[in-house]
């Protein structure tokens, strides 16, 4: 797909465009520091008695794809709209290129805002969609009827739908419907593009396909994306950086591997990726789960009782015989794919833990109703009294 | 597909199971039938029987009485004057209702319907205690010289009293279930709240505001019992057609009474007519609307 929307932006942003890094590598996103396109310092927003957002400050470097990821409740979407202009902040500042945001209503803010429901306009068709936002422009501001014409139907191509300008919404599939209000969109010429769950009323296989091709079309317009999503596949797969939220306040800003190899919390161990709870003891830097040392600590952590969290992907099973580690009973097997995900039972505490392990190494211990052991390679230890564990929704039983 | 295209070919058994005995369908179909012969076509088709037992001259000539005309005239100015101001009425309160929230919307809300609940002769009896000779504003309004009750600015008031919920009534549940995020849209992409309105919240209600309309005219052309109280029945200046239709009638002259009937008839076949013809126009885009 050709790129050939913003010739004149990339004209009046200069340089600036061809420093920009195409995709910031994972680690050293700091050194290399393009500069910062939005601020949010502090923002605080209640609803009555809800606290939404709880004094939350979150960054974006000028070209960057930013995922805002958390479960419902988490405030994520009403982060989205106070960049927006739909909603006002309590307190705090929003920053845009040094300016200050708050200051221009939504309508003159000129950010592309993509709905997680669309919000098409259903009396008009895919075209007039895509026009709205050139045709309400004040008259000496506004295109040409030719100019708006050839606008609309470069966009359209863009998105793969030029074809269809002259359908209603009504008449276009959920994901056809996506691109449209992509378009729509776009045909503002935003710098800043919002994205509140894109994919999330898509079905799976749609979903990967425009996850894809929504990353590659930020990339080649050189725009700053945020988007809002509750799923941690997306937001790793898509994002530069994640931003984890968890009611009201941030959890976690990172790079997807940085967030998924260590999170800061234990919510964000939890929300990203499978994991498996354990109840440990810590004495003296070992740490044991349900009497059993599975390990040594590398932070210094106080002894007593702790929070651990072991991978799926990350446990040896041996044989029980002579083996070091926790005895479990193999409860079923689930073949998926690449991976055969084995449920087991501890012997002591009778806690199911889920594994995962290559079924390209077929292993003829693994059959239901075996008794085997199961030691981590790699945990990750808690010492802080959990949050209540009714809020965080563990992805795996435990 | 193939699951799909057995269970269609294998139809009669779906058939059966969605499908009554002929004896309730027989029933059914006739009651409803019945019913509107009964209490719908019949009375109708007596309207216009009656209005031509004399002929066709007769009934040109009681159509074309000047009392007559000057009740059409009357009931068409303010009918009017009556829609276009409960059509902004309700716009602004189904607006308001809708998409804002703000202190009184539930008294808002419960008084639109008071029209519907009190008796239309109670109505045209307000208006009359607010604004009659003896009324509250009685003698402000005598000291200026202005005339409400027993002339035209009181049949207006009592009709746009009476038709006051229909428009916003269509159109409250309507704008609440489309809520907010189109209009949302329209701002973020640039849009003030004129071409917000015009182009987004219009469009989207045109539907339920048409057909608010409609109901609105015909019972604001309709309407006796309140403009009944406030009109003082002077012949040729305060009288509409249902009032003229009462006066012929106790006069004794049915031919005349009827043939004026037969018009507010044609009044109410027209505006069904013309929502017909306009739901067949626009079916497609209709249909493209409700997805």
């Amino acid at each position: 797909m050709a790129y050939e929307f913003s010739d004149h932006r990339s004209r009046s942003r200069g340089v600036a465009v061809l420093d920009r890094p195409h995709r910031p590598a994972i680690i050293d996103i700091e050194e290399t520091r393009p500069p910062m396109a939005i601020e949010l310092t502090d923002i605080a927003k209640r609803f009555g008695n809800f606290t939404a957002l709880d004094h939350v400050t979150v960054r974006a470097h000028d070209g960057e794809f930013l995922a805002l990821l958390g479960p419902s409740g988490s405030g994520k979407t009403t982060l989205l709209r106070i960049i927006a202009g739909l909603e006002l902040a309590d307190s705090g500042t929003l920053q845009f290129k040094g300016e200050d945001l708050s200051r221009r209503s939504a309508k003159d803010r000129r950010i592309g805002l993509v709905f997680q429901h669309y919000a098409l306009f259903r009396h008009m068709t895919v075209f007039d969609n895509v026009a709205f936002g050139l045709r309400v422009k004040k008259r000496h501001e506004r295109p040409t009827k030719p100019e708006i014409e050839e606008r609309v139907h470069r966009l359209l191509r863009l998105v793969q739908l030029d074809r269809l300008a002259d359908r209603y919404p009504g008449q276009l599939s959920g994901g056809q419907r996506q691109r449209v209000a992509l378009a729509r969109a776009l045909a503002v010429e935003p710098e800043l593009l919002l994205l509140d769950e894109p994919f999330g009323a898509l079905d799976a296989k749609v979903r990967k396909e425009l996850r894809r091709w929504l990353r590659q079309l930020h990339d080649e317009m050189g725009l700053t994306s945020i988007f809002v999503t509750h799923d941690q596949e997306e937001a790793l797969e898509l994002a530069d950086r994640v931003v984890v939220m968890n009611e009201g306040r941030i959890e976690q800003v990172g790079t997807p591997v940085d967030v998924y190899d260590n999170p800061a919390t234990p919510f964000v161990y939890q929300f990203i990726g499978n994991s498996n709870r354990f109840e440990c003891q810590v004495m003296e830097g070992h740490i044991s789960i349900a009497g059993h040392v599975v390990g040594a600590s590398d932070e210094v952590l106080p002894n007593g009782p702790a929070l651990a969290f072991v991978r799926p992907h990350d446990f040896d099973i041996r044989s029980a015989k002579g083996g070091l580690g926790i005895p479990a009973v193999i409860r079923n097997l689930f073949p998926a794919g690449t991976l055969l995900r084995i449920e087991l039972k501890l012997a002591s505490t009778e806690q199911i833990v889920e594994v995962e392990v290559e079924r390209s190494h077929p292993n003829p211990e693994l059959a239901p109703g075996r008794l085997i052991v199961l030691s981590p390679r790699t945990i990750k230890v808690f010492p802080s009294a959990p949050p209540p564990l009714a809020q965080i929704a563990p992805p795996v039983e435990s | 597909m193939d699951a799909g295209a057995q269970s269609f070919d294998n139809r009669s058994p779906m058939r059966a199971a969605i499908t009554e005995p002929p004896l309730v369908r027989w029933v059914v179909t006739l009651v409803s039938l019945g019913f509107m012969v009964i209490f719908l076509v019949m009375p109708l088709v007596a309207v216009f029987a009656e209005a031509l037992r004399q002929g066709f001259a007769a009934y040109l000539g009681n159509v074309l009485d000047p009392d007559a005309l000057a009740a059409v005239r009357l009931t068409l100015t303010v009918a009017a004057i009556a829609v276009p101001l409960n059509l902004v009425f309700g716009l602004a309160a189904a607006w308001a209702i809708s998409k804002f929230d703000f202190v009184g919307k539930s008294v808002l809300i419960t008084f639109i319907d008071l029209p519907f609940s009190v008796s239309p002769v109670v109505s045209g009896l307000v208006y009359v205690l607010l604004y009659g000779a003896h009324g509250w504003f009685g003698p402000w309004l005598q000291a200026h010289d202005l005339q409400i009750i027993f002339a035209v600015p009181g049949l207006v008031l009592a009709t746009i009293f009476v038709t006051f919920p229909f428009i916003a009534r269509e159109l409250i549940p309507l704008m609440q279930q489309q809520g907010t995020e189109d209009e949302e849209a329209a701002l973020v992409l640039g849009a003030g709240g004129w071409n917000t309105f015009l182009h987004v919240t219009l469009p989207n209600v045109k539907w339920g505001l048409l057909y608010g309309v409609l109901l609105c005219n015909a019972r604001a052309m309709g309407e006796f019992g309140a403009v009944s109280v406030v009109s003082g029945h002077i012949r040729g200046l305060t009288n509409t057609m249902p009032l003229h239709v009462e006066i012929l009638y106790n006069e004794y002259n049915f031919v005349g009474a009827f043939a004026v009937a037969s018009l507010l008839a044609l009044l109410a076949l027209v505006t069904l007519v013309s929502k017909s013809l306009l739901e067949w126009r626009f079916s497609h885009e209709l249909a493209a609307m409700r997805h």
